[in-house]
């Protein structure tokens, strides 16, 4: 019994994958090399551009946080599943352009807004539908809400968008909600 | 030995371990990648390593404590509760098995761990106890304990599914 427990858990291994190419790893290992050999100011301020260097070099599909030196974890994440499946992770509300770009280059027609209410005013998008197709499309993994202290989570489901309708995730007073709109060049880019 | 071929060959089973570590798929893969990166920068001391993974996964597992540490005097969570809630998030990871990785998430986290190094490492108890920095009794004890509770929370199930 133990032996058929040991084998379902051990199965385990083969069903989680880690994406990230080696060729992005070795990019930001010469950067953690570089780190260590620039010692005092000099040191200092090869730190901020290795930081920079980073944001492109280990994560194209997150932007990085800006907590120093250290494990790295992005402001957001990005993951595109086998089966088309779009998992957003947001954890700080920086670089809306960046996730918006990263959405659209996944296939996504996305709109992303980060602020405040009166930013929202000058939201150039529509809304689509009475929300019920909403349900479809997203799936909240964590609660809608301020990603401070923990992630806002959600999956995205490209095969239930109907035709004309884009995703757009927004942000009021600090708020992470998204809804479907209606797709435009100036809202979702096609 | 060649650091892609090990990455290649490792990256899954430390996603793995570090993931039921941190219960969080994407913060573990940061930290994975953030250690990898730190192998490849030591790759000379690294790859004589008497196993290369268990470094990976305890940089990664270190990185991680500094920065719920860092975290913690710069914002004012996560608490407690809220690292033991990410779990949930986890959902991300369609293809594992959601029974055994809710199961796996209920033990204790040193539990945890004893069982990623033991069945997702394949580590043998030493260096287990090594990574974790107990004695290679407490890591048995540990894997004893968690094998009992993982029986008696899937193994009922197993059984009702079945045909009488």
């Amino acid at each position: 019994m133990n032996d058929e427990l040991i084998t379902a858990v051990r199965e385990q291994r083969n069903k989680v994958h880690m994406n990230i190419p080696v060729e992005q790893i070795i990019s930001r290992g010469r950067a953690v090399r570089t780190r260590r050999r620039i010692p005092g100011i000099a040191g200092a301020l090869a730190l901020a551009a290795v930081a920079a260097f980073a944001v492109t070099a280990l994560l194209p599909a997150s932007h990085q946080s800006g907590h120093g030196p250290g494990a790295q974890l992005a402001a957001w994440t990005v993951t595109k599943q086998a089966d088309g499946t779009v998992y957003v992770t947001i954890r700080e509300l920086r670089d809306p352009a960046g996730l918006q770009s990263k959405l659209r280059a996944d296939g996504l027609p996305a709109s992303v807004i980060f602020g405040n209410s009166s930013n929202a005013e000058t939201n150039p998008c529509q809304s689509y539908g009475d929300g019920a197709e909403l349900q479809k499309v997203f799936t909240f993994l964590a609660p809608p809400g301020p990603p401070q202290g923990h992630s806002s989570a959600m999956a995205i489901h490209p095969s239930a968008l109907p035709g004309g309708a884009g995703v757009q995730i927004i942000t009021s007073q600090s708020q992470v909600g998204a809804h479907l709109v209606t797709t435009s060049q100036g809202c979702t880019g096609s | 030995m060649d650091f892609a071929e090990f990455y290649r060959g490792s990256k899954d089973e430390c996603l793995l371990t570090v993931l039921v570590s941190v219960g969080d798929h994407d913060t573990a893969q940061d930290l994975v990648a953030e250690a990898f990166a730190r192998a490849w920068a030591s790759w000379r001391t690294v790859s004589r390593h008497p196993a290369p993974r268990a470094w990976v996964v305890r940089t990664a597992l270190n990185a991680n404590i500094s920065r719920w540490r860092r975290r913690r005097r710069e914002v004012s969570v996560p608490d407690p509760g809220t690292v033991a809630d990410l779990p949930a998030v986890d959902q991300a990871d369609s293809s594992v098995d959601p029974r055994i990785m809710a199961a796996l998430m209920r033990l204790p986290a040193r539990q945890r761990q004893v069982v990623a190094l033991r069945l997702f490492l394949d580590l043998d108890t030493d260096r287990s106890a090594a990574v974790l920095g107990i004695a290679p009794g407490t890591v048995q004890a540990h894997l004893g304990r968690a094998i009992a509770a993982l029986r008696k929370d899937l193994i009922p199930e197993r059984q009702e599914e079945s045909p009488s």
